[in-house]
C-alpha cells in the first residue's frame, strides 16, 4: 500500500465491506445469466472494484454518481438497496426502474443514483448539469462521473471536460482505465500518453493513481471531492485498473495476451488488501470472513427477492413515456 | 428439488447458441461449480458450470443450435 | 375587434417576452446556449437579450460552441429539479446534439420507470429564405415527432409563440419549440399577459367548407394568402394550424375534414416522410368513407436546401405549389364504378 494519508479503520473496512459486496454481486450475476435466469448483456467490473469503493466513502448520500453499463460497482458503491437492484437486472416489476430500463440504465434517485448510460460518453454532459444544478441550489453537494479510458477519445467527453472547467463545476470525472476500448488496446486508440493528460488542455486539475491501491484512490478522490465542494472546479481522475471478465460476458478476452492477463489476475486487488487489512490489524480473517459471508446473505435475499417477483404488465408500455399519458 | 438448466444468453446479438457438447455423461452426480457444458455464442465457446449439486439429467442433444431459454436437462 | 392602438409585437419581443415571465415566476427556469447572454448580444436573434442583466449569469448561461455539452448540461440540470431551456442555434445544429435529445432527454422517464423526467426546453430557428443553404435552413421536426417521449411545436404567430413557449418551460416532459428566420420579424397581436397556449391544441384560424389545409410555422404565411385568392374565387378553405406538431390534434383536424371531405397538408419540410404523411395517413383511416379526394401534401423540393434565389424560392412551398395542391383536391374524382 501507498505511503500517505491513511483512511481510518472504520474506513477501511467500509471501503473493503463495498469491495466484496461488488465481486459478491458481479459472480452471482454471471451465475444467474448462465443458468438462464437473467437473460441480458452483462458488463463485469470484477477488477475495478477498489475504485468506486474508495470514492464511495468520500460521499455523502446528496451527492450524485453518474456511470454506464459497466456499473454494477459504482452502484453498489453509492448504496443502491440490493433488492430493487437486482430485481432490475430480471426485468422484474420491483425492479428500480419498473424492469423498464434493465441493467444499462439502473436508477435510483434516493441513493443519489440519477442517470446511468448505455451511450459511451454521454454521461459527461449530463454529469456537468446535475453539478451545476447543485451550484444553483447553493449546496456543496458534488457529482462524480465515471466512464472508461474507451470514452475518453469521443466528443462529448472534450465537450464536457471544457464546459466543466470554464464554469467551475463541481463535478469529478473519474476515467476506470482499463487499458482496453472494447477490444483495443490503449496504445492503438488513444494518442495521449495518459488521459491524466488531457487535463491540461482543459486547464483542469489531472491526477494520474493506481486504482487498484485503496489508500491512493482513497486520497486522490478525497482531494478532487474537497476541491469541488470548496468552489474549486473539477477534476480528471485517470485510475489505472484491469478488467478480468472481458468487455461483455461471452467475450474471451483473445485480444488480451495471455501473459498480461496473467500477471493482472496475480495481482488481483482484493485478496491484497484483504491480506493487508489483516496484516496491519485492522481486522482478523473471521471478521473478514463474516463481513464477507454477510454480503452473500443479503445478495441471496435480493435474488430470492427478484426471483419471486412478477415481471411488469404489458400496460406498463403506455406509463412514464410522458408525464401522463399522452396521444401523439 | 429439481432445477431445470436453462439455455442461457451469453453475448449482445444473440438469441441462440450451439450446444457444443456436454462434460459429464447422462446421471452423473455433479458439485455446484463443475464443468457442465461447453457453449458457443457470437463470440467465442464458453463452458458453463453446474448451478447446484445433484445428479445430471439430459434433456437436448449436444452439436445442436437452440433458442435461448430452452430447458436442455435437470439438475435434482 | 382589433382596433388602431392594438398592440403588435414580432415573434423575437414575444419569445423575449415569455422567457421574461417565466424567468420571473420561477426561479428553476434557466436559459443557456450559444452567445446568449447580454455580454455576447443577447443572442443572435436577440430573443434573450436582457435576461442575463435582470437575472444574473448563474442563471443565464452563454456556453462554448459545444450542442453536446449543452443539451447535457441542460438534461442534467432538468434531472437535478430545474426547468432549463436551451438553444441550439439553428435546427440543422441539433443534429451534433442528438445522442442527448433522442438516446437520453426523450428516454429516461421511461428508462427509469419514471423516477427521473426532464423538463426541458429546446429552442432552435430555422427557415430558407436567407441564401443560408444546405446546413443551416432544415426542418427536422420528423425526427423528433417520430421519437417517443418529445413533444414538438412550431408556432406561426408571436401569441402562439408566446403562449406556447410558457406551456414548454413549465411542461414535465423535453419540448423542442421551433422558432423560423423569416416569421421572427412578422407582427401580430400581443398577447395576454401570462396567457398559455396549450401544448397538442391545434386551431382553426381561417372557417371553410370546401378544403381543409393544414399547416404550421411560416407555410401558414403562405396558406392563408392562397386561401384569401381562392376565397375570390368562390373556393372556401378552411385553414387550421397546427402549432403542435406532437401530440398531433387529430381531433380539431377530424372534425374539419368529416365536415370538407377534402385535406391538403402543407409545410416547409421535405414531403417525404413527413408530418403530412403522418396527418395524411391518419386521415385516410379516420375519414375513409368521407373522404372526396385523396390527401394531398405539399412541402419542399427533395433537395438539401438550395442556395441560388431563384432554386432556393422554388424549394419552399411555393404559394402556386399549395393553390396546385388544393385545386388537386377539387378536380373531379377518380373514376369510381
Amino acid at each position: 500500500m501507498s505511503e500517505m494519508a491513511s483512511p481510518d479503520r472504520a474506513t477501511l473496512l467500509e471501503i473493503y465491506r463495498i469491495a466484496t459486496l461488488i465481486k459478491t454481486a458481479d459472480d452471482r450475476f454471471i451465475e444467474l445469466i448462465k443458468a438462464g435466469q437473467i437473460a441480458s448483456p452483462y458488463y463485469s467490473p470484477r477488477g475495478q472494484e477498489l475504485i468506486p469503493a474508495a470514492i464511495s466513502v468520500n460521499l455523502r448520500p446528496s451527492d450524485t454518481v453518474v456511470t454506464t453499463y459497466r456499473g454494477i460497482h459504482d452502484q453498489l458503491g453509492k448504496g443502491i438497496p440490493l433488492k430493487p437492484f437486482v430485481a432490475e437486472f430480471m426485468g422484474k416489476a420491483t425492479g428500480t426502474c419498473k424492469g423498464k430500463g434493465g441493467p444499462m440504465h439502473i436508477t435510483h434517485v434516493a441513493s443519489g443514483l440519477p442517470v446511468t448510460t448505455g451511450i459511451v460518453g454521454a454521461g459527461l454532459p449530463i454529469a456537468n448539469g446535475l453539478a451545476w444544478a447543485a451550484q444553483l441550489r447553493k449546496s456543496d453537494d458534488v457529482t462524480v462521473c465515471n466512464f472508461g479510458d474507451g470514452a475518453t477519445n469521443i466528443g462529448a467527453f472534450h465537450e464536457a471536460l471544457n464546459l466543466a472547467s470554464v464554469w467551475k463545476l463541481p463535478v469529478i470525472f473519474v476515467c476506470q482505465n482499463n487499458g482496453y476500448a472494447e477490444h483495443t488496446k490503449y496504445e492503438l486508440g488513444t494518442s495521449s500518453r495518459t488521459i491524466a493528460d488531457r487535463a491540461i488542455a482543459y486547464g483542469m486539475t489531472g491526477v494520474e493513481v493506481d486504482g487498484n491501491d485503496a489508500i491512493a484512490m482513497w486520497n486522490a478522490a478525497r482531494s478532487a471531492v474537497g476541491r469541488a465542494r470548496a468552489g474549486e472546479g473539477p477534476t480528471l481522475i485517470d485510475a489505472k485498473t484491469f478488467r478480468f471478465r472481458g468487455h461483455l460476458l461471452g467475450d474471451d478476452s483473445h485480444y488480451i495476451s495471455k501473459d498480461e492477463m496473467a500477471q493482472a489476475m496475480a495481482a488481483d486487488p482484493l485478496p491484497r488488501l484483504r491480506a493487508w487489512l489483516i496484516d496491519q490489524g485492522h481486522a482478523t480473517d473471521g471478521a473478514l470472513t463474516d463481513l464477507e459471508r454477510t454480503n452473500e446473505q443479503a445478495f441471496e435475499e435480493a435474488v430470492r427477492f427478484g426471483l419471486d417477483s412478477p415481471f411488469p404488465d404489458v400496460s406498463e408500455l403506455d406509463l412514464d413515456v410522458y408525464a401522463m399519458e399522452t396521444a401523439a | 428439488m429439481t432445477m431445470q438448466i436453462l439455455l442461457p444468453k451469453l453475448g449482445f446479438s444473440v438469441n441462440e447458441a450451439n450446444l457444443v457438447e456436454w462434460m459429464v455423461a447422462d446421471g452423473t452426480q455433479v458439485a455446484k461449480g463443475d464443468p457442465l457444458y461447453a457453449l458457443e455464442s457470437e463470440k467465442s465457446v464458453q463452458e458453463i458450470e453446474a448451478p447446484v449439486a445433484g445428479v445430471l439429467k439430459i434433456m437436448k442433444a449436444a452439436g445442436e443450435v437452440y433458442e435461448v431459454g430452452t430447458v436442455i436437462g435437470e439438475i435434482g | 375587434m382589433s382596433t388602431a392602438a392594438a398592440k403588435q409585437i414580432n415573434m423575437v419581443q414575444a419569445i423575449a417576452l415569455a422567457l421574461d415571465e417565466a424567468m420571473g415566476r420561477d426561479d428553476s427556469v434557466l436559459v443557456l446556449g450559444e452567445d446568449i447572454a447580454d455580454k455576447q448580444g443577447g443572442g443572435v436573434f436577440k430573443c434573450t437579450a436582457g435576461l442575463s442583466t435582470k437575472y444574473g449569469t448563474e442563471r443565464v448561461k452563454s456556453t462554448p460552441i459545444a450542442e453536446q455539452a449543452i443539451m447535457g448540461a441542460a438534461i442534467g440540470a432538468a434531472l437535478g429539479g430545474m426547468r432549463p431551456v436551451a438553444e441550439i442555434m439553428l435546427m440543422n445544429f441539433m443534429t451534433v446534439g442528438m445522442d442527448q435529445i433522442i438516446n437520453h432527454a426523450a428516454k429516461l422517464r421511461f428508462m427509469t420507470g419514471g423516477q427521473t423526467h426532464v423538463p426541458l426546453t429546446i429552442r432552435t430557428a430555422t427557415g430558407a429564405g436567407f441564401g443560408t443553404g444546405g446546413q443551416h435552413a432544415d426542418y427536422l421536426e420528423s425526427w423528433f415527432a417520430h421519437t417517443a417521449g418529445l413533444k414538438v411545436v412550431a408556432p406561426s404567430t408571436p401569441a402562439d409563440a408566446y403562449g406556447l413557449l410558457l406551456s414548454c418551460i413549465f411542461d414535465d416532459d423535453p419540448c423542442i419549440f421551433i422558432e423560423n428566420l423569416p416569421l421572427y420579424f412578422v407582427p401580430g397581436a400581443a398577447p395576454v399577459p401570462g396567457e398559455r397556449v396549450p401544448i397538442g391544441q391545434a386551431k382553426v384560424v381561417r372557417e371553410g367548407s370546401d378544403v381543409t389545409v393544414v399547416s404550421y410555422s411560416r407555410t401558414m404565411l403562405e396558406v392563408l394568402g392562397v386561401a384569401e385568392a381562392l376565397a375570390k374565387e368562390g373556393i372556401s378553405v378552411e385553414v387550421i394550424d397546427l402549432r403542435t406538431i406532437a401530440p398531433l390534434d387529430m381531433a380539431t383536424i377530424n372534425r374539419s375534414v368529416a365536415r370538407t371531405g377534402r385535406a391538403v397538408i402543407a409545410h416547409e419540410a421535405q414531403v417525404d416522410f413527413g408530418v403530412g404523411a403522418e396527418i395524411a395517413t391518419r386521415l385516410h383511416r379516420d375519414q375513409f368513407g368521407r373522404l372526396k379526394a385523396p390527401v394531398g401534401r405539399v412541402g419542399a423540393a427533395r433537395s438539401p436546401v438550395p442556395f441560388s434565389k431563384p432554386l432556393e424560392s422554388a424549394f419552399i412551398p411555393t404559394a402556386a405549389r399549395i393553390r396546385a395542391a388544393i385545386l388537386d383536391t377539387l378536380a373531379p374524382s377518380v373514376a369510381t364504378p
